[in-house]
């Protein structure tokens, strides 16, 4: 099996292919050259340049590499190529097996238009909008769809047909802003998806995020899962997720869980996806989209429900049935036992608007013990490189019910150190002891309400300075902050160190 | 925890993640009570803290060994607390007040000086909107870098003439690199 991918989705694809016994194959560019994933596998292939268009987006290159080393099949993993269904129809006509749906059922999705289309037409309430492509720049195309965005009602979203991740998404507050909002969207969307097509919908809010984990086997039996909670985002991209969505009705999961498949089954959707919704202040679901792939955070939902996704991919991917867990996990989805909350470790600074940051690690120490699953991508002292996403690690925890889960992510962060770069653990930190949090007050706009990076960054830092300084006066007062060492025997160290490490001898109580 | 020295007082400074100054105390003179207890010389924890559990403590602070920077001599630490990576630069106060004082003697050179733009944000130059010699007038976009998907316009601080470009479309650039030079 070859994985076409990086970071800690390719590690963890690895690891089933070795738990199941099948030999894997790693593909990574210049910039990935000693990356964990490359390490993981049996096999590594070099495909191409940093650039992701000319390594992780090639097509040819990573189907040339998986004939040269023998692989049988091509696990996508999550971004790059996982939702291009002419990398999915490539692979097929390779005579490879592409471990996901097929290239028509990703292409019917993947268009986010197309997907509006369907689901109203298993009766399933789609956020109000278009359904048609919205012109960007030919001037009697833009007069109607003013005139379209005039009768939806402002503020609205404009959409990228191909989208995902965020990417090709503008929020228009106002109808002067709509003209170059589209411009923005299509030209960001024709850039990341090599389509251009937005289309405009009416902005929910407050609104939760709500998505369904689905399986399907061939001959369109679909199945659910059970369902996350994805409300904490930022710059539309999730930072915290949670399974089983707290606060829902028995009625209102088997209903959400009956939509996606619903949607699904209409698709011909096999192998793994999601749909998801936003859930409205009255209780309401509306469709969003369906993501045909493995998803970041399908991990809370494997601690749930017990299942192994990407053996059931793989299972599925060989022309399986679906397995009798799976089975019995939908039998359960209704009433699900036991809770799962994932928090996302990306290189951001959360002072500064969570800005992408790369560069080197140092110390890197995740927490472990009761309860706690860390998928990471990274090894301490690894290099990040700029030119892909700033996702290092997630950080998954599993207890009983929900308040013990989140005392349990507590105790986690508490334990987890990550040095040479500043990471999003602030901001878990914060979510964690969050009373809101803690009561299930999510929202979509969680972020913007209740996070407040500068302040929380300059009490750290007034703590940090304090201890610091105390420490620097206390260890080594005669010399310390002065220049080099003047003793003699520690040339390789500083008079700090080697002060502290006499002192500590002599502090340290009992 | 008896026994603390007194000594010369200490200026302690934070840099953020894009390396600038952030903020600073001075500790020093008189006794004090700090409550500092080493466990290590790489492990120091806030003491009254250290014994209460994760969800009754008031940070938790990891003090990283003191590493000399090559680039200007100056000891450094980094202090990770509650997930904040803080790196912290330490001098004596001393000698700190005369850097300082050097500083200040320098003739004032942001209004008139050449002005290097960096990165602020480690990314891929997308598309550059200005080249050597052209004149441009405050907030003008000057280049469009992609940082992680997302595009974003580099404006012009003030106005000026562009001396020179240091980077090609295409061109990857980390923190910190020049990537216009405005005089």
């Amino acid at each position: 099996m070859l994985v076409a991918n990086r970071g800690e989705i390719a590690v963890r694809i690895i690891r089933a292919c070795h738990e199941l016994g099948i030999e894997s194959v790693a593909v990574y560019s210049d910039a990935d050259r000693h990356a964990r994933h490359v390490r993981a596998a049996d096999v590594a292939v070099r495909i191409g340049p940093a650039p992701a268009g000319e390594s992780y987006l090639s097509a040819e290159a990573i189907i040339a590499a998986a004939q040269a080393t023998g692989a049988e099949a091509i696990h996508p993993g999550y971004g790059f190529l996982a939702e291009r269904a002419t990398f999915a129809a490539a692979v097929e006509s390779a005579g490879l097996v592409f471990v996901g749906p097929d290239s028509t059922a990703i292409a019917a999705m993947g268009d986010k238009l197309a997907a509006r289309r369907l689901a109203r037409s298993v009766d399933v309430p789609v956020v109000p909008g278009t359904l048609e492509p919205a012109p960007a720049s030919d001037p009697a195309g833009v007069a109607a769809i003013t005139a379209a965005a005039e009768s939806l009602g402002f503020p609205l979203m404009v959409k990228a047909a191909a989208g995902g991740g965020g990417r090709g998404m503008r929020r228009v507050p106002a109808a002067d802003e709509l003209r170059g909002a589209l411009v923005a969207a299509s030209e960001e969307a024709l850039a990341a998806f090599g389509d251009g097509a937005v289309y405009l919908e009416r902005e929910i809010r407050p609104a939760r995020h709500i998505e369904v984990q689905l399986l399907g086997e061939a001959g369109g039996r679909v199945i659910a899962i059970g369902e996350r909670d994805c409300s904490i985002q930022r710059r539309h991209q999730k930072l915290v997720e949670e399974s089983p969505a707290p606060g829902l009705t028995t009625r209102q999961r088997l209903d959400v869980h009956a939509m996606a498949v619903r949607i699904a089954t209409a698709a011909g959707l096999t192998n793994a996806a999601t749909a998801e919704f936003l859930l409205d202040e009255a209780g309401a679901f509306w469709f969003l989209e369906v993501n045909s792939r493995l998803q970041v955070e399908h991990g809370i939902t494997e601690l749930v429900t017990g299942l192994d996704l990407v053996h059931e991919q793989l299972w599925l991917a060989s022309g399986a049935r679906l397995s009798a867990a799976a089975l019995a996990a939908a039998e359960r989805a209704g009433q699900p036992v036991g809770h799962a909350i994932e928090v996302r470790i990306s290189l951001e600074d959360p002072a500064r608007s969570f800005l992408p940051l790369s560069g080197r690690v140092g110390r890197f120490s995740l927490a472990a013990g009761p309860g706690i699953r860390v998928d990471a991508g990274i090894e301490a002292g690894d290099r990040v490189p700029a030119e892909y996403d700033s996702l290092v690690a997630k950080l998954m925890v599993h207890a009983a019910d929900r308040p013990t889960a989140i005392d349990r992510l507590r105790r986690a962060l508490d334990e987890s150190e990550i040095g040479g770069v500043q990471t999003t653990l602030p901001f878990h930190w914060f979510v964690a002891a969050s009373p809101d949090f803690r009561a299930g007050r999510l929202s979509t706009d969680f972020v913007d309400e209740h996070w407040d990076g500068p302040a929380a960054r300059a009490t750290a830092v007034s703590r940090a300075l304090l201890a610091v300084g105390l420490a620097a006066r206390s260890e080594n007062p005669s010399r310390g902050a002065e220049g080099p060492s003047r003793s003699t025997d520690a040339a390789a160290e500083s008079p700090w160190l080697a002060a502290a490490r006499a002192e500590g001898v002599d502090r340290w109580p009992g | 925890m008896a026994g603390m020295r007194e000594g010369p007082a200490v200026r302690a400074r934070s840099i953020d993640a894009a390396g600038r100054p952030e903020a600073e105390l001075v500790v020093g003179g008189g006794a004090s009570d700090e409550q500092i207890s080493w466990r290590d010389p790489e492990h120091a924890i806030l003491g009254p803290e250290a014994a209460s559990g994760a969800a009754n403590r008031l940070s938790r602070l990891v003090v990283g060994i003191v590493r000399r920077r090559m680039s200007d001599g100056l000891m450094v630490r980094e202090v990770l607390i509650d997930g904040w990576r803080v790196e912290v630069e330490l001098e004596a106060e001393d000698r700190a007040a005369l850097r300082d004082r050097a500083r200040r003697g320098a003739p004032a050179g942001s209004t008139g000086g050449p002005l290097a733009i960096r990165a602020e944000l480690p990314g891929r130059i997308v598309r550059l909107l200005v080249a050597g010699g052209d004149q441009v007038d405050a907030g003008q976009q000057l280049l469009v870098i992609e940082a992680m998907k997302m595009l974003n316009e580099l404006r012009a601080p003030r106005a000026g003439r562009v001396g020179r470009v240091a980077v090609a479309a295409g061109d990857g650039v980390d923190l910190g690199d020049l990537l216009v030079l405005l005089e």
